[in-house]
């Protein structure tokens, strides 16, 4: 992955990670206030419920009170407190009156409770409230009870009122229906709702539960959490998914309704629904989005051309490095800028001048090294033949002076040495200007296996020559070896240098092998003597030409196997261990590329590494 | 004729008495057009037809007892007969019914000569129309004499002839458990019903004839049986609500339902009261039914009873010998209410309003009709 993708995807990232974070932040901030605000707005309606709950307390204490004072129910109250008064002549009185009070309930009850007249339940005449004579309803007011009526059980909010006579009570007992009337008396804000349960059945009944409109369907949904109201009266909340859909939850606040002796008579139910936070949240969600996806694409061209821009002096200085890598010492960075990839790329200029003045040093360093070099072999070289032409020149001069009759003796002999030491300074000449002129390769399908037998074979009478300790020649030469693309002539030499080299290492005697393998149609030969070895010194300047370990080499002799295999495109390396041998090791191409590799791999392992 | 001649001479004499007293002459007088309300609505006076309800066919009943005094042998009247006092003149079904009177009535011409009876008035509207004088005969329900007495309107009560009874529907799984049809009977507080819904006009049944008629109603008891019905539902717990019918143009009876169900409820079983509409079945397990008495005399009315209520409660009716004698009519009694199929509530009976003008108005007996060929129209006072 280049720097510039993981740039763009840094960017990309930190963006969709801002706004997702943002987004979430405000959906969490949002729900939080839409729950606080219902909160507050289900508290408020429960406030509000409770102020018109008192206020219909009030209402009914007085309109109760109102009916106990009218003139009806006082005489109502001074007949019955007659002796055998007869009460069945206002059985049919509370529907009237209560008519006239706009009260959903009124019983008129004796001084022992029984009904007298109800409007309710007109049918109930003669049965007794139990709870209502031996009680004090002075102060008492308004309270909750369930209601039996004639269509069934009601929920009531109820208020006694007594009217004495003589020490004879004449009970009334009024209230309002609670219900959808009342329900629909209470002024919601919107997305809010009230629902009346009505405590009236021994199990929940999804019939006890009304709205403003009447009943309510799925009322089957609130069973658990009515259950639950039912067993432990308290205030509590709950939410309620309608449907899968979450913006059809709706979330519930349950105030209890308790009756006169603190049982639970309905509870009531402030419905807020949760679809405008829900929409709300999802706009969030989806501008977020929209904001993430044109961000994205805004980040996509921002980060694209800033990586570009950012990148683009590194992706400059990683081609400069590639030059540099390839040979180019002179590749230089474009800078612009002050910024820290211009200053390095102003520190890759400078190391790259730098570099080119130190090769450049040492390349004439080298090249002065290596005259030097020649020089001196040339010199060593010359000097050999020179020194016996000097003295000889010397003697002929000597015998002229002073013995005369001897100097054409000495003249025959030592013009004979002259020539001698000529054809020897000829031979010196002579090799320096083969080196200098190496013939370029002439290819052909060369057998390497059969080139190193005719080698061997050539050698195998100096192998075990008389005088010199023998060397054991040991061949291990793959069968099938592929032929190559080579210079059979060249090949021949760079093997038999190789071969005069390891016989010069071994003046005890040793074992001389030579190894051929073979993979992917390239050739490896292996030429081990177990000589004394080489030092890593040694090892490090062995193919520089005119460098020799011998007393009498040239020093050409491995620079000339180098040059052969670097013509046919292969490789040779050494590996050394003092006391143990030497081995050269050549690799060779199944044909030689148009641009030899120069490349010497050496491993010198005489220091044990 | 000799009745009617009988009449004019006690008038007269009457009228000589109050002349003496320096008073108006009561001396019956023929014309005029006798005004009559009922609520029931008779939509046929044919009495082969199938009258809708009971209190239909008791109506139908009064007004071919005007028309034709005869009865049928099965005790029904037979209408336009042509031998009665009255005729048929006009006639709207369901609303109006015009008679006039029948110059050739072997017991001479009535002393109206027409009537006519308007059908379907409420009870509260016959009660005005007679406190304002737009009509002179209205009946007027057990219930609301208290108040029409103290609007000053006149009244006539005839001897508790009517029977309101509770009949078991045959073959509802209720109808058909005996512990549920006694434990309803066991509930039912008939003193309070009587007392308070009938404002003490009736009296509770326990039998199927009256005390006045057999004398033998003292027998049957009509209190509450609280324990033995509360145990009776306890038996029959398992089994479903109680639908108890009633006519739904029937206040009275809706009244009597609410009661009874508020009375099972208190004994611990469960009645619901369901009103019928003419014509629907209400598919309840019992119902209301209301029945006058067909003759004052005991076998007679119980042997028209058992005969009218026999089917309905799936029961076959008891015969009685012609001669029954009370001992028996008691056993027969005895052995149908023993099934506890018909359940009897109240005697109730007919009350009439009389407008101020109506003269000689004599309260028929049990098994008789509405007796307007005797009654005469004097001036309004």
């Amino acid at each position: 992955m280049t720097f510039r993708t993981r740039l763009f995807l840094l960017v990309v990232i930190a963006l969709l990670l801002s706004v997702g974070i943002v987004a979430v932040g405000v959906t969490a901030v949002t729900r939080r206030a839409f729950e606080d605000s219902n909160h507050a707005r289900s508290e408020a309606l429960v406030a509000q419920f409770e102020r018109e709950f008192d206020r219909h307390k009030q209402d009914i204490v007085h309109r109760v009170q109102g009916v106990a004072d009218a003139e009806a129910t006082v005489r109502m109250a001074i007949d019955l407190s007659r002796p055998k008064a007869d009460v069945s002549v206002y059985v049919n009185d509370a529907r009237g009156v209560s008519a006239s009070h706009q009260l959903d309930f009124l019983d008129f009850a004796s001084d022992d409770g029984s009904i007298i007249s109800s409007n309710e339940s007109p049918a109930r005449f003669g049965y007794k409230i139990d709870w209502l004579a031996p009680q004090g309803w002075a102060s008492t007011g308004a309270f909750l009870m369930k209601v039996d009526t004639q269509s069934g059980p009601a929920l009531g909010l109820t208020s006694v009122s007594v009217v004495r006579v003589g020490d004879k009570n004449l009970y009334v007992l009024g209230g309002e229906r609670l219900g959808k009337d009342f329900l629909r008396s209470l002024v919601l804000p919107s997305g809010m709702r009230a629902l009346l349960y009505m405590n009236l059945d021994p199990d929940f009944q999804a019939g006890d539960l009304v709205d403003e409109s009447g009943l309510i369907a799925y009322g089957e949904r609130f069973r658990e959490f009515v259950e639950q109201e039912r067993a432990q009266p308290g205030e509590r909340s709950f939410t309620i998914a309608w449907t899968p859909d979450a913006a059809s939850a709706e979330s519930f606040h349950a105030l209890p309704l308790l009756g006169r002796q603190g049982e639970l008579i309905g509870a009531l139910l402030v419905g807020s629904s949760e679809r405008e936070r829900v929409l709300l949240e999802r706009r969030i969600i989806l501008l977020a989005t929209a904001v993430a996806g044109m961000g994205l694409l805004f980040g996509l061209l921002l980060s694209w051309w800033g990586a570009a821009r950012v990148t683009r002096p590194v992706r400059k200085l990683a081609e400069g490095a590639r030059e540099v890598s390839e040979g180019n010492w002179s590749a230089r960075v474009e800078v612009r800028g002050s910024n820290e990839i211009s200053q390095l790329a102003k520190s890759f200029n400078h190391m790259t001048e730098q570099l080119s003045e130190q090769r450049e040093h040492l390349v004439q360093a080298e090249r002065v090294a290596a005259w030097r070099e020649l020089a001196r072999r040339l010199a060593h070289e010359l000097k050999n033949p020179l020194f016996p032409l000097q003295t000889t020149v010397e003697n002929l001069q000597r015998a002229k002076e002073q013995s005369p009759e001897q100097f054409e003796e000495v003249f025959r002999e030592s013009t004979g040495i002259l020539l001698s030491e000529i054809e020897s300074l000829k031979k010196i000449v002579g090799r320096f200007s083969d080196f200098a002129k190496m013939p370029q390769p002439e290819i052909s399908s060369v057998d390497l296996n059969e080139t190193i037998r005719a080698v061997v074979k050539l050698f195998e009478s100096q192998f075990s020559a008389v005088g010199r300790p023998p060397i054991t020649s040991e061949l291990h030469l793959e069968e099938g070896l592929p032929s190559i693309q080579a210079d059979e002539a060249l090949l021949r030499r760079a093997i038999e240098n190789l071969v005069l080299n390891a016989m010069d290492a071994m003046p005890a005697g040793g074992v001389l092998m030579l190894r051929t393998t073979h993979q992917n149609g390239d050739v490896d030969l292996e030429i081990s003597d177990t000589g004394s070895g080489l030092t890593r010194e040694e090892c490090d300047r062995l193919f520089t030409p005119y460098y020799t370990t011998k007393q009498h080499g040239t020093g050409l002799g491995l620079a000339i196997v180098q040059s052969v295999v670097s013509d046919h495109g292969g490789r040779i390396s050494v590996e050394s261990e003092s006391g143990v041998g030497t081995s050269f090791f050549i690799h060779l191409p199944a044909k030689p590329s148009l641009a030899p590799e120069a490349a010497v791999i050496q491993k010198a392992s005489s220091n044990g590494e | 004729m000799k009745l009617r001649l009988l009449l004019l001479l006690a008038a007269t004499s009457a009228g000589l008495f109050a002349a003496g007293r320096a008073e108006p002459a009561r001396r019956p007088r023929y014309g005029g057009m006798l005004r009559v309300e009922i609520g029931a609505t008779v939509n046929s006076i044919d009495p082969s037809v199938a009258a809708a309800s009971s209190e239909e066919a008791a109506a139908r009943d009064e007004i071919c007892s005007a028309i034709n005094e005869r009865r049928r042998p099965e005790g029904a009247f037979a209408a336009n007969a042509a031998s009665g006092p009255f005729r048929v003149a006009e006639w709207e079904p369901g609303k109006r019914l015009m008679l006039e009177a029948n110059p050739s009535y072997r017991e001479g011409r009535p002393f109206v000569d027409s009537v006519e009876i308007q059908m379907g008035k409420s009870s509260r509207d016959r009660l005005l129309d007679l406190e304002v004088e737009k009509t002179d005969i209205a009946e007027i329900p057990a219930e609301e004499v208290r108040r029409a007495s103290e609007a000053g309107v006149r009244i006539a009560v005839s001897q508790p002839d009517q029977l309101i009874a509770l009949v078991f529907v045959p073959g509802r799984a209720i109808s058909e458990n005996a512990h549920s049809r006694e434990a309803l009977s066991r509930s039912v507080n008939r003193s309070a019903i009587v007392n308070f819904i009938l404002q003490k006009e009736g009296e509770p049944a326990g039998g199927l004839l009256p005390q006045w008629s057999s004398g033998t109603a003292f027998l049957f008891s009509t209190a509450v049986d609280a324990v033995a019905a509360r145990n009776l539902w306890a038996e029959v717990s398992g089994l479903p609500k109680i639908s108890l019918g009633y006519d739904a143009s029937d206040s009275l009876e809706q009244s009597l339902a609410e009661r009874i169900a508020v009375d099972a409820r208190a004994a611990g079983g469960l009645v619901t009261a369901v009103a019928i509409h003419a014509g629907a079945d209400g598919g309840e397990d019992v119902r209301i039914v209301r029945l006058g008495m067909a003759s004052p005399d005991p076998r007679e009315a119980l042997a028209r009873l058992v005969a009218v209520l026999g089917p309905m409660a799936g029961s076959p009716g008891e015969t009685l010998p012609a001669a029954a004698t009370p001992q028996q009519v008691y056993e027969t009694e005895r052995a149908v209410l023993n099934t506890y199929r018909i359940v009897p509530l109240v005697w109730m009976p007919r009350v009439y309003g009389l407008g101020a003008r109506v003269r000689d108005w004599k309260t028929p007996e049990a098994g008789e009709g509405w007796p307007f060929a005797d009654v005469w129209l004097g001036d309004a006072q």
